[in-house]
This record gives structure tokens, sequence and C-alpha cells, in this order.
């Protein structure tokens, strides 16, 4: 049991929880994550700290709320509560060397994850560029990216009110890739990186593939444990499978399978969205919205 | 004494018909009452110890008849039957209700009962069942333990036990019973290894686990969860931390069969489909939130218990299931009761099939198996096995949901972040159970690949004796 410290709504739709998990924090560098259970009847879900504290022991972690799960956590735990488990650090570290200049982009939610990444790479001597492609909305760690490296570049626009999920995913896209055409056709830069949805990060990649740029991504797969024992998060990677949670979360884009990886991870949405609808249903029964 | 009349026939445990139990997760067979275990209890012949060939064939040689003797020797008072029985089980094997639900006994204890010859075996594992369960109903377990408990002299030395399956808890009752401090690091959000995630409800109650557990917390056993070694903490940590360590991270890394189209939605390791199934509940979607998907045809590949168990759970969503096996049917190395009992609930079983690939849709979604026929070749491969070979033909069979399950190698993450030695990717013991690192001790799948539940304990058991040794002239 994890007790949650604080909780702070950064943006819409984006919570942000600082729990004790001692455990994490002494260990967790960035690139790894944590696989959360936050109810008795809810599921893993893979989430990732953005910043710890050893000493002090608590890790900050950042949910975008898209589903049931995260949904859940954002109207019932509250500070004073509990999450039952995270299970952590898990994934390989990212390695921490000096590659030079690097582009690190978030789209959306992957900013969370791109944040304690960029800030060691600056720290370890690299010149790192920051994206975050994003609706106004939900613009998060605006001001930690300013202090933590070279250049942050915001890319946010405002979201027409007639827009689903679709149209949003759209403009993202558009927007990202428009935009990394034009800093790879005036800078140079020794590494791509990005973390984002996976028809996102597939975008990026054929952009950045046109220019030759090293080009490494955080993948999401589903996943179950964590550790390595359910293979639901395989992925397939120069011609192998590997396991995005043990053998990842951070590939070689060139070498990634990118439509097996989409049509992998979209393959619950419609149970997903019964999850959902039970839940809404529920929180309006009892006439909360 | 007059002759006593042999009684030929097993006196049967009463079973849930096929029709009902399909349609949920509860447990199938009902085990003995007090009066059918006594019956069975008395057809067992009491072998004298040093020839009885029951106790031979178990691995961590219980005194079959010593317990089977007691439950006839004071019938007329059952709890102290109970009791009695139960502390001579106790000796060798502290999972009781857990082995004789899933010990392979036809090859084991029951394999040369002495009774075979003239008529059925005894029903060994179903006795050692009800021993449990009557004891675990009656709260006699807890009273025996708290008759040890007061007599525990605590000592100063700590041993960390990694993995929390019947390897791991055994080491763990057994260290904390000599006076050790034990801390159990545990990756899943529940102990309990295979027994949580793998073997399904209907074949071993998740409470009876838990019970299980929660005595080993009453001897004083911490178990951290959510703890994984390699990542939250490493070996060499543990090493410096604790006195001792014990490795029982099991085999839990699914193979894959390495055909085109393995990636395909609808293609599931046992493992995921049994883990999302007995510790997510996905059976119970959408009131527990993690999902599973089913389809109307489920094709499960192997013939194992993991396959037995995946195929069985499956067909509980009331799905149609073939099992199928590249090899023929005496080759099945499941429990022969649960074959039975797979059969009895309208599972199809393919031998002779070997999988070339699986057929996508447009969408990334498996539709169909291709396989090649198989046949048995002249030639034996090194256990002795006929060897098989294509026959170049093939045939098709349509699948929503395929399950693989043609078994599982050591888990690679406390491998990869520690140095001792390791083959084939088990972990290598001397015969006191401990690794190339000394203090470091290890059993269960961890090191012999996949085994059985039994094997686990008896390492656990075997290393916790090794560990108090070596501590004990660690401390002169
Ligand atoms: C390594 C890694 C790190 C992540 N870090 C973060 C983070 O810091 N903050 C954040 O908001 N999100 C993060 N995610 C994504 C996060 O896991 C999903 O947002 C979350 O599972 C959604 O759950 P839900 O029930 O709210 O939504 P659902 O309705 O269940 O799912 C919405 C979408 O989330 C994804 N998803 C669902 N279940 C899982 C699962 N078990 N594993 C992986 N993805 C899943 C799928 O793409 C799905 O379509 C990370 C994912 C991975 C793999
Ligand atoms: C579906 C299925 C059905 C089976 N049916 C039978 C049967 O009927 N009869 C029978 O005798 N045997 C059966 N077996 C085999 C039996 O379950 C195993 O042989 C037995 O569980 C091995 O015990 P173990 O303690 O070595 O490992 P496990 O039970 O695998 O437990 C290992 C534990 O270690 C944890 N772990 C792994 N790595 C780490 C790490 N790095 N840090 C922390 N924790 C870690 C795991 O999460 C797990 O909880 C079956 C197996 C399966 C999968
Ligand atoms: S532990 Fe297993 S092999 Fe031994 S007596 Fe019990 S059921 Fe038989
Ligand atoms: S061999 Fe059979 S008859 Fe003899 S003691 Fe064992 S169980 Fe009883
Ligand atoms: S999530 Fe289960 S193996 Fe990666």
């Amino acid at each position: 049991m994890f007790e949650i410290l604080n909780k702070k709504e950064l943006a819409k739709n984006m919570v942000m929880y600082r729990v004790k998990a001692p455990h994490v924090a002494k260990k967790v560098q960035p690139g790894q994550f944590v696989i959360v259970r936050a109810f008795p009847t809810g599921e893993r879900i893979p989430l990732t700290p953005a910043n710890w504290d050893p000493q002090e022991g608590w890790v900050d972690i950042i949910t975008f709320i898209r589903g049931k799960t995260t949904l859940k956590m954002a109207k019932e735990l509250n500070i004073g509560d509990h999450i039952l488990n995270i299970a952590g650090p898990l994934g390989n570290p990212t390695p921490m060397k000096k590659f030079g200049k690097i582009l690190a982009i978030g789209l959306i939610a992957g900013i969370i994850e791109v944040y304690p990444i960029a800030k060691a790479w600056q720290r370890a001597g690299n010149e790192v560029v920051s994206l975050h492609v994003t609706p106004n909305p939900m613009i998060i760690l605006k001001d930690e990216f300013e202090v933590a490296v070279s250049r942050h570049i915001l890319e946010s626009f405002d979201v027409q009110p007639h827009w689903g999920m679709d149209d949003i995913s759209k403009e993202i896209v558009r927007r990202a890739t428009k935009k990394v055409k034009e800093l790879l056709e005036n800078e140079h830069f020794d590494l791509v990186f990005v973390v984002g949805p996976a028809g996102g990060e597939k975008a990026v990649f054929n952009v950045v593939k046109e220019y030759g740029v090293p080009m490494e991504a955080d993948l999401h797969s589903i996943m179950v444990d964590g550790t390595g024992m359910c293979g639901a998060c395989r992925v397939n990677v120069g011609g192998e499978v590997k396991f995005a949670c043990i053998d990842g979360p951070g590939f070689d884009a060139y070498k990634v399978d990118w439509d097996e990886l989409i049509h992998r991870i979209g393959f619950y949405a419609p149970m997903e969205k019964i999850a959902m609808d039970n839940y809404l249903k529920a929180l309006e029964d009892r006439g909360e919205q | 004494m007059a002759a006593r009349k042999i009684i030929k026939e097993r006196i049967p445990t009463p079973e849930r018909p096929p029709e009902e139990r399909i349609k949920d997760f509860k447990e199938v067979n009902k085990g003995y009452t007090f009066e059918l275990a006594i019956k069975e209890a008395e057809r067992c012949l009491k072998c004298p110890y040093n020839y009885a060939p029951c106790i031979k064939g178990c691995p961590v040689h219980i005194d079959i008849p010593g317990f089977i003797s007691k439950l006839v020797e004071y019938q007329d008072d059952p709890d102290k039957a109970v009791r009695e029985a139960l502390s001579v089980i106790w000796r060798c094997n502290t999972l009781p209700a857990t082995t004789g639900r899933v010990c392979p006994q036809e090859d084991q204890c029951e394999m040369n009962c002495v009774m075979g010859k003239v008529g059925d075996k005894i029903n060994i594992g179903k006795l050692e069942r009800f021993v449990a369960d009557y004891a675990r109903e009656h709260g006699i377990d807890e009273e025996l333990l708290s008759d040890i408990i007061p007599t525990i002299e605590k000592k100063e030395q700590s041993v960390a036990i990694v993995g929390a399956g019947p390897a791991g808890l055994t080491a763990a009752g057994e260290l904390a019973k000599q006076g050790y401090n034990v801390t159990i690091f545990e990756a899943l959000h529940e102990a309990g290894g295979v027994l949580m995630y793998g073997i399904p409800e209907f074949r071993l109650p998740k409470d009876i686990v838990e019970k299980e557990i929660s005595k080993l917390k009453k001897l004083g056993v911490d178990i951290r969860t959510d703890h994984i070694v390699g990542r939250t903490i490493t070996v060499d940590e543990l090493i410096r931390e604790y006195d001792a360590v014990f490795i029982g991270s099991g085999a839990g890394t699914p193979r894959l069969v390495n055909v085109p189209g393995v990636n395909l939605n609808g293609i599931y390791t046992a493992n995921e489909f049994l883990t999302r199934v007995n510790l997510m509940k996905a059976y119970k979607f959408p009131e527990y939130d993690t999902p599973i998907y089913v389809g109307k045809k489920v094709i499960v590949i192997g013939a194992g218990n993991t396959a037995m168990d995946a195929a069985r759970s499956a067909r509980r969503f009331g799905v149609d299931v073939t099992v199928t096996y590249r090899r023929g049917e005496e080759y099945v190395s499941a429990r022969k009761e649960e074959v039975k009992h797979a059969k009895e609930e309208g599972i199809k079983f393919e031998f002779f099939l070997n999988p070339v690939e699986f057929i996508g849709d447009e969408k990334g979604k498996v539709k169909a198996v291709k396989f090649e026929k198989m046949r048995f070749s002249d030639e034996l491969d090194s256990r002795g096995k006929r060897k098989i070979e294509g026959t170049g033909e093939y045939t098709t069979l349509p699948a929503d949901t395929v399950i693989i399950a043609i078994g599982k190698s050591p888990n690679r993450l406390i491998i990869n972040t520690s140095n001792f030695n390791v083959e084939h990717g088990r972990i290598i013991v001397d015969e006191n159970m401990m690794t190339s690192v000394d203090g470091v001790f290890a059993g269960g799948d961890a090191i012999r690949g996949e085994a059985t539940v039994i094997l686990a304990m008896g390492d656990g058991r075997k290393a916790a004796k090794a560990i108090d040794e070596y501590l004990k002239s660690k401390k002169k």
C-alpha cells in the first residue's frame, strides 16, 4: 500500500500523484517505469515516474486520463489514500552517454516519459532540444523543461469544439511531422527520441528516416506483469520477438515493425470502451459527472 | 487376526458434472468426506515404512502409510485423526492441500502402490488433500501451528528469499521455523507463484493458497510484493544485507513457436492467458477491469498441464476448444486426471499437428492456423521418445484465439543481473543447493526448468536445511 502524499491537476485530463514508494524512488533511472494496480478489481497499468526523491522516498507519476483506470484514479484517489501496488522500477534505463545534439519529442502525454530522460541527457553533456506537440489545454511540464534542457519548443493548438479523438490525433501527427521536418531541415541532430501514441511515433519516424538520423522510441505495448512472464508486450524488432517490458521500453525506431505494434495496441479497444462506459454510468448513477 | 477383506475398487471422490462445471470456475473435484476418506484409508495395506513403495515414489518421502493409519486408528474422533495425520504429513510437506490436488500422483506416490497388483491403487493424493482440507476447515492447522510458534528460538541471522512460488514459500517456512528472520521478495502483487497466476481456480482454489501464505506471515515471514529482484534490489545487495539468499524465481519465460504470424492479435502465450484469467480475474470482466478475448474457436498448442489449464479455462467462456499436439496421445505429459476432465468437458484433441504459420486478417488478428501433419520416425531422441517427422501434408484449422503452451524457460531478469553459473538458462547448484556464489542457494524451476510443485517444495526444504548448516558454521 502506497500513500498518496500530493495530488494535482496539472492541466486538463493530466493528473499528478506524489506517492510514497521508497523501493522505487531509491532505484529508478530515467527510461524506467512502474506497474500500478490501483484497485482490488483493477488492471495493472504501466506509468512513468517523472520526478523522484531517493532520500524522501517518493515518486511523482502523471496520468493522462484516457480510460477507466486513469479516470477512476482521478475520481477516487485523493491525498491520504493509498495505491494498492506499485511494482518497479521496470524496464531498462536509457543509456546516458554523450550523443551530441538530441531532439526529444513528446506527443501529448508522451512528454511525461521524455522529461526525466531529456533532463538526464542534458546533464550528461548533451544539447537537448525538446518538442511537445499537444492540444493547448494539455500543456504540462513547460516550466520544468525550460529549466532542464537547452531549448523547449511548444507546438500546441486549440481543439475545435466539433473535434473527436481522431481529429486530435490527426492534428498531432500533422503538426509533429511538419515541425520535425522543419527542425531537421535547418539543424543537425545526432539522435531523435520520441514518445507518444504508436501512430504518431510512426509518422515521426517516417520523416526522420528521410534524413537518416538515428532514432529511438519508447514503445507503449500492452503490458500485464511487466516482468517478462506473459509476453503480452511482445514486439517485432529487427525480425526478432522482443518483450518491451524487459528488453525495452526503448528501441531503435528503424527496426520496429510499426504496423504490427499499432494493431496490437488497439486490440482491446472495444473492451476498454465497455469498461469505460460502465464506469461512466456508475458515476452517473451516483450523481457524479 | 482374521484376514481383512480386500476392497479392490477405489472409493471415488465426488465430481461436479461437466455440463455444470464448464459454466463457472469453481472447483471440479469435491474431495472426500470424512466417511469416504476412512473407507479409502482402510483399503491401504499399511506397508512397512522401509518397504512401502509409495513413500519411495513421493519426491519428499511423506510417510504415507503412517498418515493413513492415523486416520483409521482414530476414526472415532475425526479431529484427532486429522491432527495426527497432518502432523505426519507436515514433517515432509507443508502444502498438502496443494500437492494433494496438483501432484502427478500416477507417476509418483501412487505409481507402485502394491494395491495395484490386486485392484485399484490407493488414492493417496485425495487422502492427503482431505487431511489438509479438513484441518483447514476446522482450524486444526492453526492449532498445530500455534503449538509450534512458542517453541521457535529466534535467531539473529536473516535470509532473503527471491520469489514466492512453492520453492520460496517452503524455504521461507522451514527457515522461519528454525528461528531465522526471513524476507521474501516477490515481483507480482500477490504471493504464490504459479499456484496463484497459473493453475486455475477450478483446480486449486486461490483461498487455499492465500491461507498457506497467511500461515507463513504468522511465522513472522515478511513478504514484500512488487519487488523485482534485479531491478528493485539486486542479488548483490541482498548478499550484503542478508546472511544468506535463496533464489526460487521459477521458469516464467514463455516459449513461443518461431513461425510467421506469432505476434498476431488473438495469439496468447498460456502464461498471458492464464495470468489474465487467474491473477487478474478477466473471467469476471467488466466487474474486474482486465480484458481478455476468447472468440468462438480456440486452438491450444501443446499438451502439458499448462495446455490443459489453458484449454479448460477457455472452455469456461462457453467456446469451442481444440488441443493440438505434434506427437501422439501416449506422449501427453499432463496429469491423467486433467486430460480426463478436459475430455469430459468437451475439449477436442488433434494429434500429430505441428504449427507452421498463423494466418491473420487485414486488422492483424489471427483467423486460422496452418499445421503440418506429423508422423513417428523410427529414431529415438535422447530421452527415449520416438522422434517425429513432417509428412509434407498440411491442414488449416480456423481459430479466433490461439494459446501457445509449448513450455517455459527460467526467468531471464535475475540471471541477466547476477553472476552465478548458469546452463541453458538454469541456475547451477551443488549437492547442497548452493550456486557458484557463496551463500546464495537456489531451487525449484529456476534450477530445473519446468518441473513440478512438489519438486520445487522439496528443493526449498533441502535448501533451508543447507542454509541452516551454512549459517551455523558461519556463526562459529
Ligand atoms: C512503458 C510505458 C509507460 C507509460 N507511462 C505513462 C505515463 O507516465 N502516463 C500515462 O498517462 N500513461 C503512460 N503509459 C500509458 C498507460 O499505461 C495507459 O494510458 C493506461 O494503461 C491507460 O489505462 P486506462 O484504463 O485509463 O485506459 P484504457 O481505456 O484501458 O486504455 C486506453 C489505451 O491505453 C493503452 N493501455 C491500456 N491498458 C494498457 C496496459 N495494460 N499496458 C499498456 N498500455 C495500455 C492502450 O493503448 C489503450 O488503447 C505508459 C505505457 C507504457 C507501456
Ligand atoms: C499452468 C501451469 C500448470 C501447472 N500444473 C502443475 C500441476 O498440476 N502439478 C505440478 O506439480 N506442477 C504443475 N506446474 C508446474 C509447477 O507449477 C512449477 O513447477 C512450480 O510452480 C515451480 O515452483 P517455483 O517456486 O520454482 O516457481 P514459481 O511457481 O514459478 O514461482 C516463482 C516466483 O518467483 C517470482 N519471481 C520471478 N522472478 C523474480 C524476480 N526477479 N524478483 C522477484 N520475484 C521473482 C515469480 O513472480 C513467481 O511468483 C504447472 C505450471 C503451470 C504454469
Ligand atoms: S506430496 Fe505428492 S507425491 Fe508426495 S504423497 Fe503427496 S501427492 Fe503423493
Ligand atoms: S504402497 Fe499402497 S498399500 Fe502400501 S502403504 Fe503405500 S498406499 Fe498403502
Ligand atoms: S508485460 Fe508480460 S512479458 Fe512484458
